[in-house]
C-alpha cells in the first residue's frame, strides 16, 4: 500500500512534468518560429533597403531635401517605387531626414496613408540618431507601438555623410498569425493544466474527507481518544518491546451510572479520558478499550527502566483520586485501578501481554481497588506466599542451564521393579536449592520462555532415555498440544530422536477438551502416537475428569490422581472410586498408575485394588539422576 | 462540496472580470490620458473648462477627462476637439485629430493629435499658440512647429 502511494506520486509528477515540458516546448516552438520568420523578413528587408539605397543614390545628389522639394516628379517616382515594396508584412516604407533642430521629417513615403513632404514625424530620436551617427542599420523591436512589430532602419549615406534614414515597418500581423496558429495547442495544454489543477483540488478534498472519516472510525466519539478499531490496526505494526502496557478501569463506575444517570457516566468518562490524555506523554497511546476501561501503551526507550509505566500509572491514579469530577451541580469522586505489563516482550504475543495487564488489573480490583498492580508487585507478593519466581529469574535460570529434570521411579506392583520414570522439571537456585515448578510455571505460561523450557525438558528426557534405555514420562498440557509453536517443537524433538520415541510417555494434564478443538487434538495426538510415543492421562479421577475423553483419544496409561490415592487406606469412597477406575481401565485395556503412594498402607491398598504401577515417596523420591542399578 | 465549488467558481469569475476590465480599460484610456494632458497644458489656470467635440468619438474621449464639462455650443467652449473644419471659427482653443485638417486650419487651430505610421504625433502651431497667449511647458517645446 505504501509503495502504491509512492508509485501514484511518481506517475502524477511524471504527468505534470510531461505537460510542463510540452508547454515549455510549445512556447519555444512559437519563439523559434517567430525568430526564423523574423530572420527571413529582416533579410528580405535588408535586400529591400539595399535596393532603396541604390535607387536613392542613383537619383539623389548631396542635398536630397533640396532636390526633392524642388522636383515633385522625382518625389512621386521614388515614392511609387517604394510603394511597390509595400505589402501586408512591410506596412510602412518611408525615408526621413533630420532637420537642423533635430526633428525628423518626411522626404519620401511609400505608404498607403502618405504623409506630406517635410511633415514631421515623432520618432524615438535616440535610436534614429544612433543610425545617423553610426551609419549602421538598426533593428528595433516595437513593443510599445500598436500594430508594429519591427522597424528596420538603414542610413542613406552620400559622400560619407548621413543624409536620411530609410525605415521599413513590419506589421504585427504575421507574428500574430503565428501566435493564433499555435494558440489552440497552448490552450489545450492550459486546459489540461486547469483540469489537473481541478483534479488535485478534488484529490486533496477527497484525501481530507478520507482522513477525516478514518479519524472518525478510529476515534471514540465520547472521549475523543482512540477506539479498538485503532488498536487492531496498531497491533499489526507495533513493536511491543518499545512499550509498556497499562490497563485502567474506573472503580465502581456502575454506581455512577445508577446514581447519577448515564449522562453523568458519559461526562465522567470524557473527563477521565481527558485526564489520562493530559497525564501521558505525546508518544504514549491512549485507547478506550471497553466501557470504562482504558488501555495505554507507554513508550519506552531501550535504556528506560521498568518503573516508567509504574510512575506514570501512580501519577494518573493520584490525579484521578484528587480530581472532583463535575456533572451539572454534582461533584463526583472517583478512583482508578490500574494493571501493568512492564515487560511485554516476554510474552508470546501482544494479546497475551494485554491479557496479563488485564489480569493485573483484576488483582488490583480484588485487592481493594484504587491500586496500581504490576507484574513485579504480584511476583513479590506471591513469592512471599508461594515462593513464585519472576519471569526474569526463570529466564536467567534458563540461560544458565539451571532448569533441570528430576526423575521419580514408577514401580510395577506385580514385579515390584522400576518400569519407568516420570520427569519432573525443577529450577535450581544459584545457591543450589531446588524450586518446584509450581513456583515458576504459571509465571512463564504465556511467554516464549515456556517454549524454551519445554524444549529443555524434552531434550533432557531423550538424553536420559538414550543413556538408560528406560521409559520416561513427561507432562504436557492440552493447551501445549494446541499451541502451534509448542506442538511443532514437540514433533521436531521426537523426530530428532525417532528411535527413542517408543520410550517416551506424554502425560496430559487439564484434559478439558472443547468441541471446537477436538479435531485438532485428535489429529495431533495421533501424529505423536504415530512415532510410538505413549499417551497417559495424568491426575485422572479429580478436577477435569471426564470419561468422554476415552471416546476421543487413544489412551495408553491412566494415572490416578494423588488426592484419591493418598487416603486410600482410610477412605472407603476413595477406594470405591479407584476400584471403579481400575475396572474401567482393565476393560479398556489401559494401564493404571497410582500416584502419591506415601505409605506402606497405601501401597498395599493399591496393590490389592489391582493397580498396575505405582509411584510416590514411599517407593522413591524424585532424584536429579536415574540410577538403573536400583 | 457543491457549495464549495460554486464559491470557488464565483471567486474565479470575479478575478477574471477584474483582470479583463483592467486590460481593456488601459487601451481605451491611452488617448484620454493624452487629451487630458493637452487640455490641462493648454488651459493650466482655468478651473472650469468647457469642452466641445464635433463627433461622437471626440465627445466620448472628452467625456472621461476629469475637471471638464461640455459646453452647450462650440462658441461657449474653451477647448474644441474637431475632426472636420467648422463652418465658423469658434473663440476657444481648437485641436484637430488629423494632420490634413491641421493644414487646412493652420490659422485657427493651435495643434493636433493624430496617429502617423503607427506612432502618436502631437503638433502645436507656434503662431496660434502666441495668438492665444499660450505658453507651453519645456517638455512640450519640442512639439511646436513654426510652419506646416
Amino acid at each position: 500500500m505504501r509503495y502504491l502511494k509512492k508509485i501514484y506520486i511518481v506517475i502524477f509528477i511524471s504527468i505534470l512534468f510531461a505537460i510542463s515540458y510540452l508547454f515549455v516546448q510549445t512556447a519555444k516552438i512559437q519563439t523559434l518560429l517567430n525568430q526564423n520568420v523574423e530572420k527571413i523578413l529582416i533579410n528580405e528587408a535588408k535586400s529591400f533597403a539595399q535596393n532603396i539605397n541604390l535607387l536613392l543614390k542613383k537619383n539623389l545628389l548631396e542635398d536630397p531635401y533640396q532636390q526633392l522639394q524642388e522636383d515633385q516628379n522625382l518625389r512621386t517616382h521614388l515614392e511609387n517605387t517604394l510603394s511597390v515594396l509595400r505589402s501586408n508584412t512591410y506596412k510602412y516604407i518611408f525615408v526621413l531626414y533630420r532637420d537642423k533642430q533635430g526633428v525628423y521629417r518626411f522626404l519620401l513615403d511609400g505608404s498607403k496613408d502618405k504623409a506630406s513632404f517635410n511633415q514631421r514625424l515623432n520618432v524615438d530620436k535616440k535610436l534614429w540618431n544612433r543610425v545617423y551617427a553610426t551609419q549602421k542599420p538598426l533593428i528595433v523591436n516595437q513593443k510599445k507601438l500598436d500594430g508594429l512589430w519591427i522597424t528596420y532602419l538603414v542610413p542613406f549615406v552620400v559622400n560619407g555623410k548621413t543624409q536620411a534614414v530609410i525605415a521599413i515597418d513590419f506589421s504585427k500581423e504575421l507574428p500574430e498569425n503565428i501566435y493564433n496558429a499555435i494558440a489552440p495547442l497552448n490552450n489545450i495544454i492550459l486546459y489540461i493544466f486547469i483540469a489537473i489543477g481541478c483534479l488535485i483540488i478534488i484529490l486533496v478534498y477527497q484525501t481530507f474527507l478520507s482522513i477525516k472519516n478514518k479519524k472518525e472510525s478510529i476515534t471514540d466519539p465520547l472521549t475523543q481518544v482512540y477506539n479498538r478499531n485503532y488498536m487492531r490496526e496498531l497491533l499489526k505494526n507495533i513493536n511491543i518491546g518499545n512499550y509498556q502496557i497499562m490497563m485502567c478501569d474506573i472503580d465502581y463506575f456502575k454506581y455512577i451510572n445508577d446514581n447519577y444517570g448515564h449522562k453523568a457516566g458519559d461526562a465522567v468518562l470524557a473527563q477521565t479520558a481527558k485526564i489520562l490524555s493530559d497525564e501521558i506523554r505525546q508518544n504514549d497511546i491512549l485507547i478506550r478499550y471497553g466501557g470504562e476501561e482504558f488501555l495505554i501503551f507507554i513508550k519506552r526507550k531501550a535504556n528506560e527502566n521498568d518503573t516508567l509505566a509504574c510512575n506514570i500509572a501512580q501519577r494518573i491514579r493520584k490525579k484521578i483520586e484528587t480530581t472532583h469530577f463535575q456533572y451539572e451541580d454534582k461533584i463526583i469522586k472517583l478512583t482508578l485501578s490500574i494493571g501493568l505489563t512492564c515487560n511485554p516482550e516476554h510474552f508470546k504475543s501482544i494479546s497475551d501481554a494485554i491479557k496479563h495487564a488485564d489480569e493485573m488489573l483484576y488483582i488490583a480490583k480484588r485487592e481493594g481497588r484504587n491500586k496500581v498492580v504490576s507484574t513485579k508487585d504480584t511476583q513479590i507478593q506471591t513469592v512471599q506466599f508461594q515462593n513464585k519466581k519472576s519471569i526474569n529469574e526463570v529466564k536467567a535460570a534458563m540461560e544458565e542451564s539451571r532448569i533441570i529434570c528430576y526423575f521419580q521411579a514408577i514401580y510395577s506392583l506385580q514385579s515390584n521393579e522400576i518400569v519407568k520414570y516420570e520427569a519432573l522439571v525443577r529450577l535450581q537456585e544459584e545457591d543450589g536449592t531446588i524450586t518446584p515448578p509450581i513456583a515458576f510455571l504459571d509465571t512463564i505460561m504465556y511467554t516464549n520462555i515456556y517454549n524454551d523450557l519445554t524444549k529443555v525438558v524434552l531434550e533432557s528426557v531423550f538424553s536420559h532415555i538414550k543413556k538408560h534405555k528406560v521409559s520416561i514420562s513427561t507432562n504436557l498440557n492440552f493447551s501445549d498440544i494446541l499451541d502451534n509453536s509448542i506442538f511443532d517443537l514437540i514433533i521436531h524433538e521426537i523426530e530428532a530422536h525417532e528411535e527413542l520415541a517408543p520410550w517416551l510417555i506424554i502425560e496430559l494434564l487439564e484434559y478439558e477438551i472443547f468441541a471446537e478443538t477436538t479435531a485438532i487434538i485428535q489429529e495431533r495426538i495421533q501424529k505423536i502416537r504415530s512415532y510410538g510415543v505413549h499417551i497417559a492421562l495424568d491426575d485422572f479421577g479429580s478436577g477435569y475428569a471426564n470419561y468422554a475423553i476415552f471416546k476421543i483419544l487413544p489412551i495408553d496409561i491412566l494415572k490416578i490422581d494423588g488426592s484419591l490415592i493418598k487416603d486410600l487406606d482410610t477412605s472407603k469412597t476413595s477406594r470405591t472410586i479407584v476400584d471403579s477406575i481400575v475396572l474401567l481401565a482393565k476393560e479398556m485395556n489401559i494401564k493404571t498408575v497410582a500416584e502419591f503412594v506415601h505409605s506402606k498402607e497405601v501401597y498395599d491398598e493399591v496393590k490389592k485394588l489391582g493397580v498396575d504401577e505405582a509411584q510416590g515417596f514411599y517407593l522413591a523420591k524424585p532424584l536429579p539422576k536415574i540410577n538403573t542399578e536400583d | 462540496m457543491v457549495e464549495y465549488g460554486v464559491s470557488v467558481l464565483k471567486k474565479l469569475l470575479f478575478i477574471f472580470l477584474l483582470l479583463t476590465s483592467l486590460l481593456f480599460g488601459s487601451d481605451l484610456k491611452t488617448e484620454q490620458r493624452i487629451y487630458n494632458l493637452i487640455i490641462h497644458t493648454l488651459l493650466p489656470n482655468k478651473e472650469d473648462i468647457k469642452v466641445w467635440g464635433d463627433s461622437l468619438h471626440n465627445k466620448e474621449l472628452l467625456n472621461t477627462i476629469p475637471n471638464v464639462r461640455f459646453a452647450s455650443s462650440p462658441q461657449d467652449a474653451d477647448f474644441l476637439l474637431v475632426s472636420k473644419k467648422p463652418l465658423q471659427d469658434p473663440q476657444g482653443i481648437i485641436f484637430v485629430t488629423d494632420f490634413n485638417l491641421l493644414q487646412k486650419m493652420k490659422k485657427s487651430a493651435v495643434g493636433g493629435f493624430f496617429w502617423q505610421k503607427g506612432r502618436p504625433n502631437i503638433l502645436f502651431l507656434r503662431k496660434n499658440l502666441q495668438k492665444k497667449s499660450i505658453q507651453l511647458p519645456e517638455s512640450m517645446q519640442d512639439y511646436i512647429e513654426d510652419e506646416i
